[in-house]
C-alpha cells in the first residue's frame, strides 16, 4: 500500500515538529509521510487529492483550522481532518459549516499524541470521514485492482464492445465500466454520450455504492429521488443521469474493482430480468479482463483474439 | 473484566444481549412506540455498574430530561461518569452547570456536535475504568431532518471510528418507519450490527430485540424489560 501523506498545520514551529515527531514514533508502522505549514495559505498550497489527513491548529496567522478544514473537503474530499488545538470546542465558531466534519483533540490532552496517533491511524485507515460506504475488504480490493494492466487497447477495445451491448440491450444513449480507485471513479470502457465523461470524485459517484451492494446489482429509478444521490443530482442531471443501473465485476477470489454501468436521462424501473442481463454481461467483462491478465501472465493459451 | 466477558460491554438483566465487543458501534432501530429510544439510554447507563463513561447526544429529550430518564432506567446512575451533548435548542438549567454537559444551538451543526463530542469523550475517557466509554445517540432520524443523508453517513462514520479508536460502544438509535429504506441501509453499512426493536407480543415484556450482525447473541426474537 502508499505510504500516507499527513499534513500538520500550526503556526508555533517547536509545537509543530514536536507533533510530527511523536506522530512519528507513534506511527512506525503506519508509513506516514509528514509535511508541515505554518500558515492557512502555504497549508492550501500543498492541498491535493491525495492527501490522506491535515492535523492543525485552529488559530493560524492568517485564518483558521476551519477555513483549513473547508478547503481540504474542496479538494481533497475523502481525507482526516484534525483539529488538535489549545482553542476549547465552545470557542470556535461551527454554525455555517453544516456538514463539514472535522474531529477534535485538545492539546491538553492527558493521553498526548498517544490518542491523537491513534485516531489518526483509524481515521486515516477507515477512512472514517467519508461521505461514502467503505467494502470491508477495501485494501485488498485497491491491491487487486492495482495488479491489473487496465491500459491493454485490445482489452479496452472488448470492454467497448461490452458496453455497446449493453446500451442497446436497454435502449439507452450512455453505458461504460467504470473502476472504483482509492479516492476516485475512472471511466474504462465507454458507451455514447460518456466518452465525454472525465474522471470524478469517488464521493460524487453513483458506483461507490454500487460495489458494496450485497447482490452485486445497485437500480436507481430517479437520482433525485435517491437519499443517497439528491444531493449531487444536478451534477448526475447535467451528466444526463436521471437513472441508473449498475453491475459489479467480481473477480474469482471475490473483490469487486468497479460496475458495468447504464444510464438513463429520463426516470425508469428496471426489472429483475433486467439486472440479471447487466450482471451476466458484468460477469462476461470480467472474464475479459482476467483472462487478458493471464495472458499477461504467459500462461499458456491457444491465443487470438478474445 | 473477567475472562467470561472477554471485555465487551455487559447490560442489566432485563436485556436479553451478551457482552458487546469493545470498540463497535450498533444501530438500535425500532419504531416510535417500541422503547428502541429508552433501551439505548438503559444500555447506556449501565455503564455505572462498571465504572464506565457515559456519554449522550441528545436530540429530543433535554439534558434535564435526559438524566430523569437515565436515573428511572438505572437507579444507581452516576452522572459523575456521564457527559451529555443537548442539541434540543433549549437552554441548560442551572442545575447542569456543574455537569459535563454541552448544548448546541442547531441540529444542522454536525460540526459543533461532533467537536464536542470529542472534547467531553476524551474528558470521560481519562476518568473511565480502563478508558471505557459508551456512546447513546438518540437520535438519527431526529438529526436526519436537518441535514441531508450524505452529511449525517460521514458524521455517524466518524463518531464510529472515534469509539472503534478508543475501544468504546456506540449505540445510535433510528426509527426506521420514519426513513426510506436505502437511508437505513447505508447508515448501516457504517455498523457493526443492528439491534431491531418492536412492540411486545406478551404484555409482561416492554418490547422484543433481536440482534443481527453481532457474535455471540441469541437467535429470534427476544423480550426485554426496563425498569
Amino acid at each position: 500500500m502508499p505510504s500516507h501523506r499527513i499534513l500538520c498545520v500550526d503556526p508555533d514551529e517547536d509545537a509543530r515538529e514536536d507533533t510530527v515527531e511523536q506522530l512519528r514514533t507513534e506511527l512506525t508502522e503506519f508509513d506516514p509521510v509528514f509535511e508541515t505549514a505554518a500558515t492557512l495559505d502555504d497549508a492550501k498550497a500543498v492541498v491535493s487529492t491525495d492527501l490522506a489527513a491535515v492535523v492543525t491548529e485552529y488559530d493560524l496567522a492568517d485564518g483558521t483550522g476551519l477555513e483549513l478544514v473547508t478547503a481540504v473537503r474542496d479538494t481533497a474530499p475523502d481525507a482526516g481532518c484534525i483539529l488538535y488545538t489549545d482553542a476549547a470546542p465552545d470557542a470556535i465558531g461551527t454554525d455555517e459549516l453544516r456538514g463539514t466534519i472535522t474531529e477534535y483533540v485538545g492539546k491538553g490532552s492527558v493521553f498526548g499524541t498517544e490518542r491523537l496517533a491513534r485516531l489518526l491511524q483509524t481515521t486515516v485507515e477507515g477512512k472514517a470521514q467519508a461521505s461514502y460506504p467503505l467494502p470491508q475488504n477495501e485494501r485488498k480490493r485497491l491491491a487487486t485492482l492495482q495488479s491489473y494492466d487496465l491500459d491493454d487497447r485490445a482489452l479496452l477495445d472488448s470492454l467497448d464492445r461490452i458496453t455497446d451491448l449493453a446500451a442497446t440491450h436497454f435502449s439507452v444513449d450512455r453505458a461504460s465500466i467504470n473502476i472504483i480507485s482509492e479516492h476516485s471513479q475512472d471511466f474504462l470502457a465507454c458507451y455514447g454520450g460518456a466518452n465525454e465523461w472525465d474522471t470524478m470524485d469517488r464521493q460524487d459517484s453513483i458506483c461507490t455504492f454500487t460495489i458494496v451492494e450485497d447482490d452485486d446489482v445497485l437500480a436507481v429509478e430517479d437520482v433525485t429521488e435517491d437519499p443517497r444521490f439528491e444531493s449531487r443530482s444536478d451534477t448526475l442531471l447535467d451528466m444526463g443521469i436521471r437513472a441508473y443501473l449498475g453491475a459489479n465485476l467480481v473477480t474469482r477470489s471475490g473483490l469487486v474493482i468497479g460496475p458495468l454501468c447504464v444510464y438513463d436521462d429520463e426516470p425508469r424501473s428496471f426489472s429483475a430480468a433486467d439486472e440479471a442481463y447487466l450482471r451476466d454481461l458484468a460477469t462476461v467483462a470480467m472474464d475479459v479482463i482476467e483472462l487478458h491478465a493471464r495472458l499477461d501472465d504467459g500462461v499458456e493459451t491457444d491465443g487470438g483474439d478474445l | 473484566m473477567s475472562d467470561e466477558t472477554d471485555g465487551g460491554y455487559e447490560f442489566g438483566n432485563g436485556v436479553p444481549i451478551e457482552p458487546i465487543e469493545a470498540g463497535s458501534t450498533v444501530l438500535v432501530a425500532g419504531p416510535a412506540l417500541s422503547r428502541a429510544e429508552d433501551l439505548v439510554r438503559s444500555m447506556v447507563a449501565d455503564g455505572t455498574e462498571t465504572g464506565d463513561g457515559m456519554l449522550f447526544v441528545s436530540t429530543n429529550q433535554s439534558c434535564e430530561k435526559l438524566l430523569d430518564s437515565c436515573r428511572r432506567l438505572q437507579p444507581s446512575f452516576d452522572t459523575d461518569r456521564a457527559g451529555v451533548i443537548d442539541c434540543t435548542g433549549q437552554d441548560l438549567a442551572e442545575s447542569q452547570f456543574d455537569l459535563r454537559v454541552r448544548s448546541i444551538s442547531t441540529q444542522s451543526d454536525l460540526t459543533g456536535i461532533g467537536m464536542r463530542f470529542s472534547a467531553l469523550y476524551e474528558s470521560l475517557y481519562a476518568d473511565a475504568v480502563d478508558g471505557r466509554v459508551r456512546t447513546g445517540l438518540v437520535s438519527l432520524s431526529s438529526l436526519s431532518m436537518y441535514v441531508d443523508m450524505r452529511a449525517l453517513f460521514r458524521f455517524v462514520q466518524t463518531l464510529s471510528g472515534r469509539i472503534d479508536s478508543a475501544d468504546g460502544l456506540g449505540l445510535f438509535s433510528i426509527d426506521p418507519t420514519t426513513h426510506d429504506t436505502k437511508t437505513v441501509n447505508t447508515i448501516s453499512q457504517v455498523a457493526d450490527g443492528r439491534i431491531e426493536v418492536r412492540e411486545p407480543e406478551s404484555s409482561d415484556a416492554d418490547g422484543e430485540v433481536r440482534v443481527r450482525g453481532l457474535r455471540d447473541q441469541p437467535d429470534g426474537w427476544q423480550p426485554f424489560t426496563l425498569p
